[in-house]
């Protein structure tokens, strides 16, 4: 499987043994991110980096672990019980004058979108190549949802992002 | 408002948080981060786009899906953070855009207030979560039963800060933070972030702190 290193600038002690091992010298670049273009996925670097900085990631994904019907009913119901939530405290933070409730209802409503995002990340949207993503984006390609949708962010996220099922 | 950049670490001077626009500073005004003088600053090349959609809340017509703009819009934002794992910045980038569009177009809800908010969140955990938590245990399905887990323990401390609140008012946030926790959610009240977030044990570099209103 074609795989491509990529360094966590948070680990990085820059012990540059990256760029004594790299045969293409995709390690060395002015800003740090390893060039895609040229690394060819041996992992030498990834062997060699003290600080375990650099790990290689697979370019293409396996299909992402089918889920129950019913799990995924109950988990869309609590998704929209979470999303009414986000609103709530998003609309009563703007409108909040105290400065502790209004920094209290920023938090509630930004947590609760990271809990809603686990959530349906579970629930059938884990991976943007799965099937699930690839006909969402359709779904709004055919049939806009309104007339000002970003309909041009679905079509290049379909041409960028190659599905990885078989519907 | 514009955002500017030091050329020497990066810091981004945003003009719309600090309230001064940047060319209104003092000529001895330096980069907070690295000490660098202003002039080593430049703007922000193109500058992020506004926001889809600020005219307010849009119909959107059709069975396209069954589930809400407001769900829709986090099912984007959870792929965009899907792109980023993947070192894919422009796909995240677009994904963003889905999610900021969509939550535009979720509906105003009409009647909301801090006690209709403990309501939900109070029937999250004792209906929601229970009720998907023996779901996926029947199935087998551990991923959805670590996400329950997970969002029961930060919800249950939603309902505990709500309440407290109400109890203790402003005084209970004066000359304090409010901390994110940016991979789980937990909140946390307290001057510094804690060292691991105990709900999903991530650094305390993965908090953000809310800022106040400028």
């Amino acid at each position: 499987m074609k795989r491509l290193a990529v360094r966590n600038l948070r680990l990085c002690t820059k012990d540059c043994l990256c760029l004594y091992v790299c045969p293409t010298g995709a390690t060395d670049t002015e800003n740090s991110i390893i060039d895609t273009t040229k690394c060819v996925g041996c992992g030498v670097c990834a062997d060699a980096c003290p600080s375990g900085a650099i790990s290689m990631v697979p370019v293409q994904y396996p299909p992402q672990q089918k889920k129950a019907e019913g799990v995924v009913a109950l988990a869309n119901a609590l998704a929209e019980s979470k999303a009414v939530q986000e609103g709530m405290a998003r609309q009563l933070a703007e409108g909040e004058q105290a400065p502790g409730l209004f920094r209290l209802l920023t938090a509630v409503y930004r947590s609760v979108r990271l809990v809603n995002e686990d959530l349906l990340r579970e629930a059938g949207y884990m991976l943007p190549q799965s099937a699930n993503s690839h006909k969402l984006l359709k779904s709004w390609l055919e049939t806009p949802p309104s007339p000002d949708f970003p309909v041009e962010a679905a079509k290049q996220l379909l041409e960028r992002i190659p599905c990885n099922e078989t519907e | 408002m514009s955002k500017w950049i030091c050329g020497i670490c990066g810091y981004v001077y945003d003009e719309e948080k600090e309230g001064v626009p940047f060319r209104a500073l003092p000529e001895d005004w330096v980069c907070p981060l690295c000490g660098a003088g202003k002039r080593l600053f430049s703007p922000q090349e193109g500058q992020q786009p506004a926001p889809p959609s600020a005219s307010g809340p849009i119909s959107l017509q059709g069975e396209w899906t069954e589930l809400s703009a407001g769900a829709l819009s986090a099912v984007c934002s959870n792929l965009a953070r899907g792109c980023e794992k993947q070192y894919q910045e422009q796909e995240a980038a677009l994904f963003r855009e889905l999610a900021g569009f969509l939550a535009a177009a979720a509906p105003p809800v009409p009647d909301g207030s801090v006690d209709r908010l403990l309501e939900l969140i109070r029937q999250d955990l004792s209906q929601g979560y229970p009720a998907l938590t023996a779901a996926a245990q029947a199935e087998g399905d551990r991923g959805t039963q670590r996400i329950c887990v997970w969002g029961e323990k930060v919800t249950r401390m939603l309902e505990a800060l709500l309440e407290r609140y109400r109890r203790e008012g402003e005084a209970f946030l004066r000359d304090t933070n409010v901390w994110v926790c940016s991979v789980c959610g937990f909140v946390y009240v307290g001057d510094s972030a804690p060292q691991l977030c105990p709900v999903c044990k991530v650094p305390d570099w993965k908090f953000e702190r809310v800022e106040g209103r400028r």
